[in-house]
């Protein structure tokens, strides 16, 4: 057995619910890194077993809302193997996107009350529902708040999102 | 020494022509990988060439200077989320907002039977010394002046079974000891043990376990 046995078996395997793979702390501890060096050792082990997955069209991602790391399908593979959760569901991922982007606004916390503001459709509250039940979002009925669950992190490429909406914001300015 | 070919002006035309393309406003640098340019000026580069790649270096890292000016640009627009927020009050239409999901998407890998155990099996199975690999010696062709003809036996199989039997019928019944008494080829014994088999599949001849005697 060596690191990358242990590796793989930690960024794959399911935390609980919809979390996978493990945080860097829980990795430090479980391959007993020590000393000051800790960092620059566990960056080392995820390029290497990065570069050592990629011939078998794997990559290794970070989860930024759950702070996990895991391993997932190249994103030429995930194209292959039909990824998109919402394939044929456009207005529940415009209203995903909205939730994500109230959260983002506010510290993570969304209020229903601007989501329905901003989708101005009927339907929002039964897309709320459902995205609740695929596990997408926790939503507090009292508060009339909604929470992103880690699941997005992990099934969606956020920054590229991010970097996607903002060149096509900027090429409109232009 | 090994010789190279001096691709300085052909590397320093392309960079040429994505000045041209970037300053009209046809790519963006962001959308450009430099990548393949830098590792053509590495690998094409030699003492013997050194001197006219000093421009070409000069050009390439001119654009890698270009496209971090862009980056930080939009390192600082993605830092504006109240954008993203007016985006939305437009009401973008479901099918565009769903259009910017497009190539997002991540399939984790989880295996939920990949166990520890499993792999440390695995990497020792993978990990276990292999003996060489077979080698195959081709055969030497033997070119003959006479044709080849494909040897068939005379008779058939059937022909043979039923030959052996009507030989061997008068003495029945008898043990299997005297159907071989007479035979003292080992192969031949085989060989009419074989018949024995098939007569006794086609039930032309019967087998008693409790007298281990064989009859018709």
């Amino acid at each position: 057995m060596n690191e990358f046995t242990i590796l793989v078996h930690l960024l794959s395997k399911k935390a609980n619910g919809f979390e996978i793979g493990a945080t860097k702390e829980e990795i430090i501890k479980k391959l007993s890194l020590q000393g000051k060096n800790e960092s620059v050792y566990f960056q080392n082990l995820i390029v290497q077993l990065s570069n050592y997955l990629e011939p078998l069209g794997l990559q290794i991602r970070f989860n930024p809302l759950s702070s996990r790391w895991y391993m997932a399908f190249e994103m030429v593979t995930s194209d292959l193997i039909y990824a998109n959760p919402f394939e044929g569901k456009p207005r529940l991922a415009a209203t995903l996107f909205c939730v994500l982007i109230c959260c983002l606004k506010n510290s993570g916390i969304g209020k229903i009350h601007d989501i329905k503001k901003l989708r101005k459709k009927k339907t929002v509250i039964d897309d709320l529902k459902e995205l609740r039940n695929r596990g997408y979002i926790e939503v507090n009925d009292e508060l009339g708040q909604v929470r992103l669950t880690p699941l997005i992190g992990y099934q969606l490429d956020l920054n590229k999102l991010f970097i996607k909406l903002t060149l096509k914001l900027t090429q409109q300015e232009k | 020494m090994e010789e190279t070919k001096d691709l300085s002006e052909e590397i320093n035309k392309k960079i040429e022509a994505i000045q041209l393309k970037v300053l009209s406003g046809e790519i963006s640098l962001l959308d450009l990988d430099l990548v393949p340019i830098f590792e053509n000026i590495k690998d094409s580069l030699n003492i013997g060439n050194i001197n006219n790649y000093s421009m070409v270096f000069k050009n390439g890292f001119q654009l890698l200077v270009q496209k971090f000016e862009e980056l930080k640009i939009l390192i600082n627009n993605l830092d504006k989320k109240d954008s993203f927020f007016q985006y939305l009050r437009s009401n973008p239409d479901d099918s565009e907002v769903y259009r910017l999901f497009d190539d997002c998407w991540i399939k984790p890998y989880s295996i939920e039977s990949l166990s520890l155990n499993f792999l440390n099996y695995s990497n020792e199975k993978l990990s276990k010394e292999r003996g060489s690999p077979v080698t195959i010696d081709h055969v030497d062709k033997i070119i003959k002046k006479q044709n080849f003809l494909l040897e068939v036996p005379e008779l058939k199989f059937t022909e043979k079974i039923m030959n052996f039997f009507n030989n061997i019928k008068n003495k029945f019944p008898c043990s299997f000891n005297e159907i071989f008494e007479n035979e003292q080829d080992q192969i031949k014994i085989y060989e009419k043990f074989v018949y024995v088999l098939h007569l006794l599949q086609l039930g032309k001849i019967k087998y008693q376990k409790e007298t281990k005697f064989l009859y018709i």
